[in-house]
């Protein structure tokens, strides 16, 4: 499974706008980083779960906090060896390996990266890529032409990856074996994938704008849309309520 | 009307002095239904870009001659500008889809078209029905067969309603059902609205039934430009080049060759049927 496609579905989460949608994911993630207390950025991660978990979306939510935390431990070592203050916690013959101030700063940094990134991908899950380019186009008057591009920019994220483990699957089928736990061979086995990876979605994406071309891409003005994508109650509501939290993790700074 | 005047093509990475396209002249004329045909790099789709302008304005190479779509120089015009005239389904079907879902794929050319909305939603329902591909509307194009995507590439193509129709290869992940009610399809559209089909097909049986023209191009050059019934009948130049014929097309030639049959080649069981008869009288 893909983690940045679309899991379709019909709640209140689903039925925002787009607009509101990447909106909100954004004032979500400011908020979080605004944030300077550990306890708030685990309640902002589980709020978060929650959320998902009402639009349907607990299995996502926690494969990408998994992934996330991973990376989160990656900062959590490099922070806990770099920083320096507070009192010292963990010595070695004399020398200072961990501080109170260290241990803080990565549980908080460590987290935070969590927090914030959770919103922002958890969006992909809840919004299609050419919902969100005509409503930035209807709602926000954006320039069709730039909404296109970066809106096909992420639609092509998860065809590179599945394009990525077809090269893999046409490899492993001449015996080549991905299995391994060994991090350099594993990155000399990846590396030259990367070359034909490179090829064939530029080639898509080539083909994807020729198609665009025959097909009037460049007619297109911003009344021309079918779908209409009107901001509602909710959309207001869910703005009002993510507004007011960042405002009070700016006021608690 | 295409017509395609002396055009040679050679990709700039084209390998050896080879060329896609050698000295190719063709007219199509309004409400033409063409079969193209040949094996595997033969320069069908080559000359499938050539007539919408993609070549050689997107694929660099050396072009020589002239297309003209409608009196109109595909080199001094982009693409962009047959795009309401010219209608095109790829061969690549995975990469020439610009939308995730079914419905945002066929809405996307006449949105930009900016056809009124009433407009578009009947075309839409339209073309939905016509595939066959009503429940497929709201799935994710990601999730469909090869064939299923075939369908949807045809529709977003046909709800344009372009005057001229150039496929490359639509049906090459269709079963022998469907892929034989979209020949219909492009044959009703071609007689009941003139419009021009311009199709580049391997099942050849379909374009013999279905097709009022076909060219047979070989290495880049065109061996045969005719009806069906007299390009099949050279029997011996499409096993040398590998392609199959119609077991009854090949076998009304050889009897008229060995003399039994004076007839027209065959190429329906029908027809067959008849030469039989005659053959056996
Ligand atoms: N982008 C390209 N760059 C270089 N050479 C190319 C390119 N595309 C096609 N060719 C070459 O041009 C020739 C004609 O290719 P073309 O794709 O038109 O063949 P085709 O008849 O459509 O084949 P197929 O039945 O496999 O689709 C082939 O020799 C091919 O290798
Ligand atoms: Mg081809």
């Amino acid at each position: 499974m893909n983690l940045l496609s679309v899991m379709p579905g019909d709640s209140f989460l689903h039925r925002l706008n787009p607009v509101t949608k990447l909106a909100a994911a954004f004032l979500y993630g400011i908020g979080c980083i605004l944030c300077d207390s550990i306890a708030m950025e685990v309640v902002f991660i589980l709020l978060m779960l929650l959320i998902s978990a009402s639009a349907g979306l607990l299995p996502r939510a926690l494969a990408l906090t998994r992934r996330l935390l991973v990376l989160g431990l990656f900062m959590f070592v490099i922070q806990l060896l770099f920083v320096r203050t507070g009192a010292p916690l963990l010595s070695l013959g004399g020398v200072t390996l961990v501080t109170t101030g260290g241990l803080r700063s990565a549980l908080l940094l460590s987290l935070r990266v969590v927090a914030t990134m959770l919103p922002l991908m958890l969006f992909f899950a809840v919004t299609q890529m050419n919902d969100l380019c005509n409503a930035l186009v209807k709602r926000l008057h954006l320039p069709y032409r730039y909404a296109f591009i970066i809106t096909t920019a992420f639609r092509f994220v998860p065809l590179f990856s599945s394009e990525f483990a077809e090269i893999q699957d046409a490899q492993r089928a001449r015996g080549v074996d991905f299995e391994t736990k060994n991090l350099v061979r594993k990155v000399k086995l990846v590396a030259p994938l990367c070359v034909p990876l490179l090829v064939s979605s530029l080639k898509k994406v080539n083909s994807s704008a020729i198609s665009a071309e025959l097909r009037g891409f460049e007619m297109r003005g911003r009344e021309s849309g079918y779908k209409e994508y009107p901001f509602g109650k909710n959309d207001a509501l869910a703005l009002a309520l993510l507004v007011l939290m960042v405002a009070l993790c700016a006021a608690l700074l | 009307m295409i017509s395609i005047d002396n055009v040679t093509f050679r990709y700039q990475n084209q390998r050896g002095d080879e060329a896609a396209l050698k000295n190719v002249s063709l007219t199509v004329e309004d409400g033409e239904f063409l079969g193209v045909i040949g094996t595997s790099g033969a320069g069908k789709t080559t000359l499938a870009l050539a007539m919408c302008g993609v070549v050689p304005h997107e694929f660099k190479g050396d072009f020589y001659g002239a297309v003209l779509v409608d009196g109109e120089d595909t080199v001094e015009h982009a693409p962009s500008h047959f795009a309401r005239k010219v209608g095109e389904v790829f061969q690549d079907i995975d990469s020439q889809m610009v939308a995730s879902v079914v419905e945002d794929e066929i809405l996307f050319g006449m949105e930009n078209f900016g056809l009124p909305h009433e407009e578009i939603g009947a075309r839409l329902d339209r073309v939905l029905r016509e595939m066959g591909i009503e429940a497929l509307r709201e799935r994710s194009i990601a999730s469909l067969s090869g064939g299923q995507k075939q369908k949807v590439a045809i529709a977003a193509t046909l709800a344009l309603e372009p005057r001229i129709l150039v496929l490359d290869e639509p049906t090459g992940e269709l079963d022998p059902e469907s892929s034989r009610e979209i020949f219909a399809l492009l044959r009703r559209l071609c007689e009941e609205k003139g419009i021009t089909v311009v199709i580049v097909e391997q099942k050849i049986k379909l374009l013999c039934e279905y097709a009022k023209r076909l060219i047979v191009l070989e290495r880049g050059e065109m061996r045969f430009d005719g009806a069906p019934r007299e390009v099949i009948a050279h029997v011996d130049t499409f096993k040398s080049l590998g392609i199959n014929i119609p077991p009854v097309a090949e076998l009304s030639a050889i009897l008229r060759e060995g003399g039994a049959y004076a007839g027209d080649v065959a190429l329906t069981l029908p027809e067959a049927e008849r030469m039989a008869r005659e053959a056996m009288a």
